[in-house]
């Protein structure tokens, strides 16, 4: 057997940590949970090792480096695995990690930190040979340069903070009159937001698709791909459903991006599963938007379709066990060609929250959870009976994925098992899930990023 | 350099009357009071290493009494959770003085450094008769060492070192009290280098 840690620290919570914990078990690695007060009785720690982290609130645990460092170190774990969100894209954190002797279970800081920039990780990405949007060469000087890019690349623009996130920062201009006032605007926003007013600009993709791409590397140069996923239905920048293969991608454009993904992987020294996501445009065009370092929710429609190809067969492919055969230093046992993907798998994930009220989160007891098991259907879950899904975090409950032959068979199969769950105690997103999934639009692929196929339901009569 | 700022325990009070002191973030605790120790406001509990710094650990307002039971698992350097139990402390086991009494140790600037007695009573200085003192002059101290017994009301308090304005390890310059003294609340018991 390979050469591995011992003890893996998992600096998470909920889901991820519950399917770190099962990649570790399968490895014989004994996973150790960091957690907060308000998970320490939570059903997905039950019979692991844990270390209570501070309270409840993440400032205090989850998003606290020094405490996570620590805990890490006094429970004599020599890998930590940052999971998704609270600290997974955070350079310091993985520094700080690194320089205490725990390995950290993601790219390089510096890498982390050239794709955690809007500019330079564009430009690397350009240069490395990937189709870019429209826009300035970088940072803008002014708003005469603004207007003059604005003018080349054609309108309507977006201008975008370069330190911006969650939507703040953005301004649009629709023609040239309204470049000054938008560029503006956005500095203002983006100065009182991010202390920073620095701004570029994009043409703005309207009604385009969400394309991502993962990627896995080792330390020494070697990168496969493991297909793409597309992540079109979205509410306000939060995915609900994702899909592979991307319906609708032409094979000639998938097949070069996929190639050029993986020679830009190589190109930044990449480490690790990483995704690059991409704005599929209604030329058909893939352009990069931004890299995520780091294991991505999603990743498990991914699991669905790869397999590798050795001297046993075809045998299943777990992104988190290969994350930690790479943290650990071990070379990628297969290349591109050892790689089939196969039939088509959906994801839904099912959050507390109410889609009948404007997806109103929904914090509290659960008194009953089921999901029904079925052909094809792979449940990932934190929750079980009796579970209180506490106020301080995100309201993902589960992932239910479902495999098929066709994406309507993938699709159907998905719909069937979410009608079949039992939470009570609490709405979630599963009745929303089972109507998009039986929604003709969505099947026959006509829809886009700016709304969901299928909801709100239309008024009956 | 400067010292890092101490962090203070948190108390929780039980159901039984004794009092919990928890451990404020994670860490390897060292150094704390041992059973029989006498505890007041302000009082050193020992130090939290994190992240390889060594922070000062002290009691919090309110919590006063003796050690009634400590963290078990004997190691110089114990890992501990937020919130662990450091120490319990019985606010009863230390007479109706300890309740009230302010840690007597302030140091004082014309004496140089001093470790007074947290409550009056009459000074042991050693274990029992047969037995070589606790401290004795030139000898180092740290924080949590046992400085002598004291008799309150036919009870014996072990007393611990350290205390606001009082190094974390000092020196021994003098040991003032003699065996057997009665001493009032805040008397000099060591005179320390500075």
């Amino acid at each position: 057997m390979a050469v591995l840690f011992h003890r893996l620290f998992v600096a998470n919570r909920g889901e991820v940590a519950a399917r770190i914990a099962r990649s570790c078990d399968r490895l014989g690695i004994t996973p150790v949970f960091g957690v907060s007060e308000a998970d320490r009785d939570a059903p997905y720690t039950e019979g692991r090792e844990v270390v209570v982290l501070g309270p409840g609130r993440s400032d205090q645990s989850y998003l606290d480096p020094v405490r996570l460092v620590q805990a890490a170190r006094q429970s004599r774990c020599t890998a930590l695995h940052p999971g998704w969100g609270f600290l997974a894209e955070n350079p310091a954190f993985a520094t700080l990690a690194e320089t205490h002797g725990v390995t950290f279970l993601g790219p390089p800081a510096h890498v982390m930190h050239l794709m955690g920039k809007k500019t330079p990780a564009k430009r690397a990405m350009g240069e490395a040979g990937l189709r870019l949007i429209e826009g300035s060469d970088g940072i803008l000087t002014g708003p005469e340069e603004a207007r003059a890019v604005a003018d080349e690349v054609g309108y309507p623009v977006l201008l975008k903070a370069e330190s911006g996130g969650g939507g703040r920062g953005m301004r649009i201009a629709r023609s040239a009159g309204e470049v000054v006032a938008a560029y503006a605007e956005a500095q203002a926003e983006s100065l009182a937001a991010f202390a920073d007013d620095r701004l570029y600009l994009e043409r703005l993709i309207t009604g385009g698709r969400h394309v991502e791409i993962q990627l896995l590397a080792d330390r020494y140069g070697h990168v496969v791909h493991l297909g793409e996923r597309d992540c079109t239905v979205q509410r306000n920048h939060q995915k609900l459903i994702e899909e592979s293969p991307a319906p609708g991608l032409d094979p000639e454009e998938r097949a070069a991006t996929l190639a050029a993904a993986v020679s830009a992987t190589r190109a930044i020294g990449y480490v690790g599963a990483g995704t690059m996501e991409f704005l599929l445009d209604r030329d058909g065009k893939l352009r990069f938007m931004e890299m995520n370092t780091r294991l991505q929710v999603e990743h498990c429609v991914t699991e669905e379709r790869a397999r590798v190809r050795t001297e046993q067969g075809l045998v299943p492919l777990d992104l988190v066990e290969q994350q930690i055969l790479v943290g650990a230093g071990h070379r990628l046992a297969f290349t591109q060609d050892d790689v089939v993907l196969e039939g088509h798998a959906i994801e839904a994930r099912v959050n507390a929250e109410d889609p009948r009220k404007g997806f109103q989160p929904a914090p509290g007891r659960i008194e009953r959870w089921h999901v029904p098991a079925g052909e094809g259907i792979r449940v990932d879950t934190h929750v079980a009976d009796g579970y209180r899904v506490p106020p301080f975090y995100d309201s993902l409950l589960a992932k239910v994925i479902a495999r098929g032959a066709t994406r309507d068979e993938a699709a159907e199969r998905l719909a069937a098992a979410l009608e079949g769950l039992v939470c009570d105690g609490l709405p979630t997103t599963a009745p929303m899930h089972v109507a998009i999934l039986r929604n003709a639009d969505f099947r026959a692929n006509a829809y886009d990023t700016r709304a969901i196929p299928g909801w709100p339901p239309a008024e009956a009569g | 350099m400067s010292a890092p700022d101490p962090l203070v325990a948190r108390r929780v009070g039980r159901g039984d009357g004794t009092v919990a002191l928890l451990a404020p973030t994670g860490g390897l605790w060292r150094e704390g009071p041992p059973l029989g120790a006498l505890v007041t406001p302000g009082a050193a509990l020992g130090r939290l290493e994190v992240l390889g710094e060594l922070r000062p650990l002290v009691a919090p307002p309110g919590a006063a009494g003796l050690v009634v039971a400590r963290d078990e698992s004997g190691l110089a350097r114990a890992p501990v959770d937020y919130e662990s139990v450091l120490v319990v402390l019985d606010p009863d086991a230390a007479g109706s003085v300890a309740a009230d009494v302010v840690a007597g140790t302030e140091a004082m600037a014309a004496e140089g450094l001093v470790f007074r007695a947290p409550l009056a009573g009459r000074f042991y200085a050693r274990p029992s008769p047969d037995e070589p003192p606790f401290i004795e002059a030139g000898q180092e101290i740290t924080a949590g060492a046992t400085v002598c017994l004291l008799e309150v009301m036919k009870t014996f308090h072990r007393v611990s070192y350290g205390g606001a304005g009082l190094p974390e390890r000092g020196r021994v310059a003098r040991v003032i009290a003699q065996d057997g003294d009665d001493l009032d609340e805040g008397a000099p018991i060591l005179a320390l280098e500075s």
